[in-house]
């Protein structure tokens, strides 16, 4: 049962009036699966999956557990997919209860009651999505996301084989994003197929063990989310620039989004900014300058800092140092070549103790005019000095001998500003 | 589920009393005229059959107006929405300008039936027809043969107030065997609806909502039409085109009963019934047999207002 194929598609064709959305899919989806479907807005996405669930029209092979689509009767059909729509309209007072019980209409003669199992059914549905309590509740009380919960649990009461879904998630918060997605693979594992449409990639990648990306209406890409999601394929799909890792906490794919279009600070490109951190401190203005654009070098940083992931994540050199360890003269060396190299450099100031002290004083070197030193908002030198007050006298002294200083990521761009318009 | 059967048998009995007390009411007061010979002729001959025609067209221009709101997920449409009315209108216009007011009533079921068809064929393409093409397509038909009438209401000379009194709707002529048509056509297509009870809560959350639950939403779609419009045509061609019962009556059973069309079909039946006969009754009692339309609209549009306001504040 695990290996038997429920939809098969071949050369599939569908859209609207004369235009193709979705051209040429071929793809099978095996029962115990559950795939995402991604890719950019008007990609096809949701028009490829409600070809499946046909509502719309379309040509080519498109098979359901061996039989053609089209050679299903509705009530037939009714009982072997369900379809979990993004939204529904909601124009008339019906109760939770009542709108769930339509998903055994398809198992009902219309001259017969629902049956006491049915109700149980319905019941058990409302249960697993968590809106038993709502089962009285007219449904145009309810918010978006207890609207969504609703409409998930009337799929699950159809019983089907086949789920369908589209978008899911996008209305539903934290916890239930977690607690439907996480009913879906348990679904999948006792043996369901399951495709569902996804704008979340990270939420994609965390549950589902397939992928398939399009774009334009075709296929692009198709397996696990560790091959479909590679930094190439998003920015030739997406056109946008992420740099994926393998979450620690989830061992899946993750991705982030690097570079955004900012026009104001299109005239600091040119410039190659040095930025000097530690212990967490640099990490988020790594994010920070690098979404912006900006040609950036890190500095010493230990393999155990949440910096030097940051930095390597968003591929930033640096000079990569054991944690624990002292600065090898070697690494300084390297550093003041860096340090030489930049045009600028920001200091983020950082806990500094006898081990990475070398780092700051190596700073006394380099022209202060150069230095933009980042302090945060309402925290002094000393609270950061674990090296009996030479830290603190050290980033005292590069104030003194000129070093600007701004407590805001935004005040380090206007401070990197004015030596563009001063040369 | 005994409040909604608890409820259906109440209206029930309201319906009967209703029947009884506006059959024995009349200008001359209640009960039976003393008067004149001829007496019982007035209460079995006259008044009977007309209190039981208003009370079958009340029930079909109900549940019509049920069926098309769920079917047009739009608790805001009427029963005349496709342009049964304008159609009817337009027959009933022909008949009393160009044939001297012969056969007013079959020109009536004619026009709105052809109206209907013509909506219908405008609407769909290669076998399909969307509801929101439907409903536009409606509006456009009514203009169209509202124009019409208004054409031939400033060519008819003297028989314009006849036209102006049909248009407002009304059971002056309203005979024994209009009573039996009409309710030949209110079983039928009242039960056909009835078991289209499930079909329509499907629909009523989009005809893909249906398909996907498993209901054949296009045959759906085609006997809810067809079982509508026979029975907007017979009222329309008894009666005019009565506004209000339609829009109305729905809501009120809604309120009571919740949107189950399984439920609120039966209950449209009784309630549209009594609300007409009400309504004639009034209208023949103390206001001179005006149009019964005019008390309709009267009471339906402040009421219809309070509704939409109701609507704003709660959900």
């Amino acid at each position: 049962m695990s290996d038997t194929n429920r939809i098969n598609a071949e050369n599939l064709h569908a859209g609207y009036d004369t235009q193709d959305i979705v051209k040429s899919i071929s793809c099978t989806f095996a029962s115990g699966t559950f795939t995402g479907i991604i890719g950019p807005n008007g990609s096809g996405k949701t028009t490829l999956l409600r070809a499946f669930s046909r509502v719309i029209p379309s040509s080519g092979i498109l098979e359901l557990d061996g039989k053609d689509v089209r050679d299903y009767t509705p009530a037939e059909f009714g009982m072997a997919l369900g379809f979990v729509p993004q939204d529904e309209g909601r124009p008339f007072s019906y109760t939770v209860l009542q709108v769930v019980l339509m998903a055994r209409y398809a198992r009902t003669s219309r001259f017969a009651a629902l049956t006491p199992d049915d109700y149980a059914r319905c019941h058990r549905a409302l249960d697993e999505t968590g809106v038993a309590h709502l089962a009285d509740r007219s449904i145009r009380t309810l918010s978006g996301g207890e609207w969504q919960r609703v409409l998930i649990a009337r799929a699950l009461a159809q019983d089907t084989n086949v789920l369908l879904l589209d978008e899911p998630t996008s209305h539903l918060d934290l916890a239930h994003q977690s607690d439907i997605l996480t009913l879906m693979c348990d679904l999948a594992a006792s043996g369901a197929t399951i495709i569902g449409v996804f704008h979340d990639l990270n939420l994609a990648a965390l549950y589902c063990d397939r992928l398939i990306m399009i774009r334009n209406g075709q296929m692009v890409a198709d397996g696990t989310p560790a091959q479909v999601l590679t930094p190439e394929k998003i920015r030739n799909v997406y056109g946008a620039d992420v740099v994926t890792s393998c979450h620690p906490a989830t061992g899946r794919t993750f991705l982030m989004p690097v570079k955004t279009t900012n026009g104001n600070v299109s005239h600091l490109k040119s410039l190659h900014i040095q930025v000097i951190s530690g212990g967490g401190s640099g990490a988020g203005l790594l994010h920070f300058l690098a979404g912006r654009g900006l040609s950036l070098s890190a500095g010493i940083l230990a393999t155990t800092d949440t910096d030097y992931v940051t930095a390597t994540a968003l591929g930033i050199p640096c000079i990569p140092v054991l944690p624990f360890s002292q600065i090898s003269a070697h690494a300084l060396e390297n550093l003041k070549v860096m340090l030489a190299q930049a045009d600028k450099i920001v200091l983020s100031v950082h806990p500094v103790g006898a081990g990475n002290l070398p780092v700051l004083l190596a700073l006394r070197d380099v022209d202060p005019a150069r230095i933009i030193i980042h302090l945060p908002e309402g925290r002094e030198f000393a609270s950061y000095d674990f090296a009996k007050g030479t830290a603190a006298a050290a980033y005292q002294n590069l104030c003194a001998a000129g070093a600007l200083c701004t407590s805001t990521y935004n005040g380090i761009l206007r401070l990197l500003s004015p030596i563009i318009n001063g040369d | 589920m005994t409040r909604t059967i608890s409820i259906i048998i109440g209206l029930t009995i309201t319906a009967i009393v209703t029947i009884v007390l506006c059959t024995f009411t009349g200008p001359a007061g209640f009960g039976i005229p003393s008067a004149g010979h001829g007496t019982a002729d007035i209460v079995g001959g006259i008044r009977l059959p007309r209190v039981l025609a208003a009370f079958f067209v009340g029930a079909s221009l109900a549940v019509a107006g049920a069926v098309m709101q769920a079917l047009f997920k739009n608790p805001m449409a009427d029963p005349y929405i496709l342009g049964t009315s304008s159609g009817g209108a337009l027959g009933a216009s022909v008949a009393i300008v160009f044939v001297g007011g012969l056969f007013v009533p079959i020109f009536a079921w004619a026009g709105a039936v052809i109206a209907i068809l013509i909506v219908w064929s405008i609407a769909s393409r290669r076998g399909i027809i969307s509801v929101e093409t439907l409903l536009l397509t409606g509006i456009a038909v009514s203009f169209f043969f509202s124009a019409i009438v208004s054409f031939l209401i400033t060519i008819s000379g003297e028989n314009v107030h006849q036209i102006v009194f049909w248009l407002m709707g009304g059971f002056w002529n309203a005979s024994a065997s209009d009573a039996i048509l009409s309710a030949c056509i209110l079983v039928p297509a009242g039960l056909l609806l009835f078991f289209m009870g499930r079909d329509l809560n499907a629909l009523s959350l989009g005809e893909e909502t249906a398909a996907h639950l498993g209901i054949d939403a296009a045959r759906a779609r085609w006997s809810v039409l067809g079982g509508s419009t026979l029975l907007v045509a017979s009222a329309v061609s008894i009666a005019g085109s009565i506004g209000f019962v339609g829009l109305v009556t729905p809501h009120i059973v809604r309120m009571l009963l919740g949107p189950d069309n399984r439920v609120v079909i039966p209950a449209c039946v009784i309630a549209g019934g009594i609300l007409l006969v009400i309504s004639d009754t009034l209208t023949r009692t103390f206001f001179s047999d005006l149009p019964v339309g005019i008390i309709t609209a009267f009471i339906g549009a402040p009421f219809f207002i309070w509704l939409i306001y109701q609507r704003g504040n709660v959900k």
